[in-house]
């Protein structure tokens, strides 16, 4: 099992603890690891301590500075093999033969999907990785290139490009991401996949439109629509 | 900001003075809350202590605990103070003209320019807030709410703007928000001022389509 499916298993919402199934590690540092990510999203990176860490994982503090230098350490290990992971399921949406814009739906649907199912990685990757320090704000950054890169590889039709900040991108990818993280921070992750059809206006209305990217926008309501509540009511 | 620079502002005389004692509280709390500024753009806020804000400020310890009740409190204090500042500033900008594009390119102008002026000040508002904690991360999303109806107004100025997403002021607000930290993460706040033709179009795109947009940020820069 990898670290990423161990940390998509905890902290469902209140209520739903009875879908978790036991949380099973293989080995202590994939243990410390996923106690890393949980202790973050429960109280937040600075007020994260080593024993906080070292409790639930089952380990001895020795053995937490045996695979870690430092909590800085374990926390940028724990976002790097979960930032991977995550980047690696949404870039798998890509391809050449899809329109840009289905592209761009498809890949907001994917991350979104990923962030409402691990709230601990949704937390750590856009509340606090961005805040915790450098390596940390490093990775965090590397995963938004990614994203943006992806935003801007699939755009095959530039429309009049001069005119076109080369900004544009960037600003769409971060108005999509301070919506996200609002819905974060008010503990509604679960619910983030309602935001797609909004993201998928911000993010190609730069490039395709208004009237386009509305039309791409309500497309992506009927798709929600069709597909049904992905989490029960009151959940 | 709106307030004389820190090096001059008035500081009770020191020793035996007949001030009222409400009088120096305030240059006291005032002194606190520009230390607080500074220290959090120096060192961050997670190493900041108690000790560092009363040594900048030149106030003892007692005064700062009759004045703040831990460091958190007088760093929200100060970031209110700031923010509440800023704002001001920006909102008198916006409404000095009349059509949207223009207030909205004057309220940005000012807002790069007071950033610019304020590099730490800048920083402490965009990217080390979310440093802070939950109470603080809470507080910038509260000061980013205040410019919302500015945005906001673009709606009723958009043909089709009643079918835009709800959330579209939000996502336009994070899009200029986003670009900023960007620049004050790469250390070039002094630079904020030649951004404005690029928080210009993404603060107009999503409201009037880019090609209006390009238009109207040609137009403006003019």
């Amino acid at each position: 099992m990898n670290l990423s499916g161990l940390i998509e298993k905890e902290h469902l919402p209140s209520g739903r603890e009875d879908l978790a199934e036991p949380l099973v590690a293989h080995s202590q540092r994939e243990r410390i690891l996923v106690a890393m990510a949980e202790a973050c999203a429960r109280k937040g990176y600075n007020a994260t301590t080593i024993a906080d860490i070292c409790e639930p994982a089952g380990v001895s503090r020795a053995t937490f500075y045996e695979l870690f230098k430092d909590k800085e350490d374990c926390f940028h290990a724990a976002m790097e093999v979960s930032l991977a992971d995550a980047m690696g399921r949404v870039v798998s949406v890509y391809s050449p033969d899809k329109p840009w814009a289905t592209m761009v739906r498809d890949a907001a649907a994917e991350f979104l999907d990923l962030l409402a199912s691990r709230p601990a990685f949704a937390r750590m990757a856009l509340v606090e990785a961005p805040a915790s320090g450098e390596r940390a704000f490093e990775l965090y950054a590397s995963g938004k290139r990614v994203l943006q890169s992806l935003l801007d590889r699939g755009r095959d039709d530039p429309v009049e490009e001069e005119a076109i900040p080369s900004s544009a991108g960037r600003a769409a990818l971060s108005g999509a991401e301070s919506l996200i993280v609002g819905q974060i921070l008010a503990g509604n992750a679960e619910r983030l996949r309602e935001l797609l059809p909004d993201i998928v206006y911000i993010t190609t209305v730069p490039y395709l439109g208004q009237e386009e990217a509305l039309r791409q926008s309500r497309q992506a309501e009927k798709l929600l629509e069709a597909e049904g509540p992905l989490s029960p009511p009151g959940g | 900001m709106e307030q004389a620079g820190v090096g001059d502002r008035w500081r009770p005389p020191r020793g035996r003075h007949r001030l009222p004692p409400e009088v120096v509280a305030r240059s006291q709390r005032e002194r606190l809350l520009e230390a607080a500024i500074r220290v959090v753009a120096a060192k961050g806020y997670g190493p900041m202590t108690v000790g560092d804000l009363t040594k900048e400020a030149g106030v003892s310890r007692t005064t700062f605990y009759e004045l703040f009740e831990d460091k958190e409190a007088c760093f929200l204090a100060a970031y209110d103070n700031a923010v509440d500042a800023l704002v001001r500033r920006v909102t008198r900008a916006y409404e000095s003209e009349d059509a949207w594009p223009d207030r909205a390119a004057a309220g940005l102008a000012a807002l790069l320019e007071t950033l610019a002026e304020e590099p730490a000040l800048a920083k402490l508002s965009l990217v080390d807030i979310g440093n802070a904690g939950p109470a603080a991360q809470r507080r910038y999303r509260a000061a980013i709410q205040r410019l919302t109806p500015l945005f906001e107004e673009g709606r009723d100025f958009a043909p089709g703007g009643r079918n835009l997403p709800a959330n579209t002021s939000r996502m336009a607000i994070g899009g200029v928000t986003g670009l900023l930290s960007d620049e004050l993460v790469a250390g070039r706040a002094e630079r904020l001022p030649a951004l404005l033709s690029d928080v210009l179009f993404a603060t107009l795109v999503p409201y009037i389509g880019p090609d209006a947009a390009a238009r109207e940020v040609d137009r403006l820069k003019r």
